[in-house]
């Protein structure tokens, strides 16, 4: 089967940043882990794929689909989560859903209920008086509950506790399960990667420094082990070597 | 419908709401009418401010819905409450009859010629406005201090014209006075509709170039 999502050479320029030839694709039925620290370009790059920024150069297909020529299409097949945005604080959350099912041909309101009972959300109160980890679940529950084959979010255990975090995670497994959807989160959390990614993109300062699966990942990084390391590297490891040995040099 | 129920629902200021029923000022007997079109123009700047603080364009973004059609929305929103006020207007300018009250001291009255001269304010401060905020999707402050210039002229320029003997004619209810606003009528609906289409093509090539 075809990638869920494949981007080739995004380019994007800002004063003082730029996204440098972005390629990764991602697989059915695979969780990928898009790693990197603060401001290493994650964000950017999911707003890329999704239009909200505009690259100057490259191109992504979602679902056998050129997204930038068919984004109205595109969208119906993907549900999206950008943690740490509070959307109309002051209305309800009944508002809000009676709104979002509408732009959507394939809403499942009982999949949608569903979700509410296992997060414990009630939709009489307003979104400003959820807690963090209520309003990612909110939003989860919107992008889960109209059938996507793609998930794409933005740091949505950013902020959660253990619990929280471990029930979001449990869900990406079971929306991978059937090997027909995928999901590409963001995170700088790399236990969250440990736990579920099949697939991890490092990006640092802009460009794609390792794209793979977790396995070929890990030992891909094996230059970075030292004598006293007995095992492989952990995802953790890995990224304060690779952050650290980039700030030694730059203090050099 | 679906994008001007999603503004009317989540992403308009109440207040804007209200404005729009504000067309029946009409009936008060001292007023100076075509500050009724100033509250027509403060209903997009209200809202838009507002959306910016609710983050509708980011929630907007993540619909199936495109750049383009995320400022039709806007669009349709804006033009309903535009012409709402003036549709409010008409059976308020009837009621008015009714009521006997007398022709408004203060300046324009509620004419065909005032109908007019409402949608050329209308269609200007929209020409300026949306393409002034949608260069960059947050500054709805600047653009309305921008847009208001040329607005706020206007409407002195109305109110103080009927009180230049030749021009009486545009404060009369005669009938061949509102013959004669005809004209005047026609081509705010002509300034409204040209400028409205010019100012939604801006908005949308420069909206498309925004990184949210």
């Amino acid at each position: 089967m075809n990638d869920l999502l494949r981007v080739e050479h995004l380019n994007k320029h800002y004063p003082g940043f730029a996204l440098n030839d972005v390629s990764f694709s991602v697989k059915p039925g695979r969780i990928m882990g898009l790693i990197g620290k603060n401001g290493a370009g994650k964000s950017t790059t999911l707003k890329s794929i999704l239009n909200m920024v505009r690259p100057e150069s490259g191109t992504v297909t979602m679902l056998d689909k050129d997204f930038y020529g068919h984004e109205k299409e595109c969208k119906q097949d993907i549900g999206v989560v950008f943690g740490g945005i509070d959307f109309y604080p002051l209305k309800k959350l009944s508002a809000i859903t009676a709104v979002t099912r509408r732009f959507y041909q394939n809403w499942d309101q009982e999949r949608y209920n569903d979700y509410l009972r296992q997060f414990s959300l009630d939709e009489r109160k307003q979104f400003r008086s959820l807690s963090n980890g209520m309003k990612v679940k909110y939003l989860l529950a919107l992008a889960l509950s109209h059938h996507a084959a793609l998930y794409i979010l933005d740091e949505p255990t950013s902020g959660l506790d253990p619990v929280s975090r471990d029930e979001i995670l449990h869900i990406f497994t079971r929306i991978v399960r059937d090997g027909n959807r995928s999901v590409l989160f963001s995170t700088h959390i790399t236990s969250d990667l440990d736990r579920c990614a099949d697939d991890i993109t490092y990006i640092k300062n802009g460009r794609v420094l390792k794209s793979a699966d977790r396995e070929t990942f890990l030992h891909s990084f094996d230059h970075l082990r030292t004598d006293r390391d007995r095992n492989p590297l952990s995802l953790e490891e890995i990224m304060l070597r690779t952050e650290r040995s980039d700030s030694d040099e730059t203090a050099l | 419908m679906k994008l001007l129920y999603k503004e009317l629902a989540l992403a308009a200021h109440p207040t804007s709401i209200v404005f729009a029923f504000l067309g029946c000022l009409v009936i008060v007997p001292a007023y100076p009418y075509t500050v009724i079109f100033m509250f027509g123009c403060l209903a997009p700047y209200l809202t838009f401010q507002y959306a910016r603080e609710t983050n509708d364009l980011w929630y907007t973004a993540l619909l199936p819905v495109t750049k383009k059609e995320s400022v039709h929305g806007k669009y349709m929103l804006i033009i309903s409450i535009q012409l709402c006020q003036l549709l409010i207007a008409v059976p308020s300018v009837f009621l008015r009859k009714t009521l006997a009250v007398e022709n408004n001291p203060v300046g324009i009255d509620a004419t065909l010629a005032w109908f007019g001269f409402g949608l050329m304010i209308y269609g200007i401060f929209d020409l300026v406005f949306f393409p002034a905020y949608y260069k960059n999707g947050y500054q709805a402050g600047k653009a309305f201090v921008m847009a208001a210039i040329p607005m706020l002229l206007m409407m002195v320029a109305v109110e103080g014209a009927v009180h230049i003997p030749q021009l009486a004619w545009l404060d009369s209810d005669a009938l061949p006075d509102l013959m004669r606003q005809i004209p005047v009528l026609l081509t705010g609906i002509l300034c409204y509709g040209c400028f409205i289409t010019l100012a939604y093509k801006i908005s949308v090539k420069r909206f498309e170039n925004v990184d949210l």
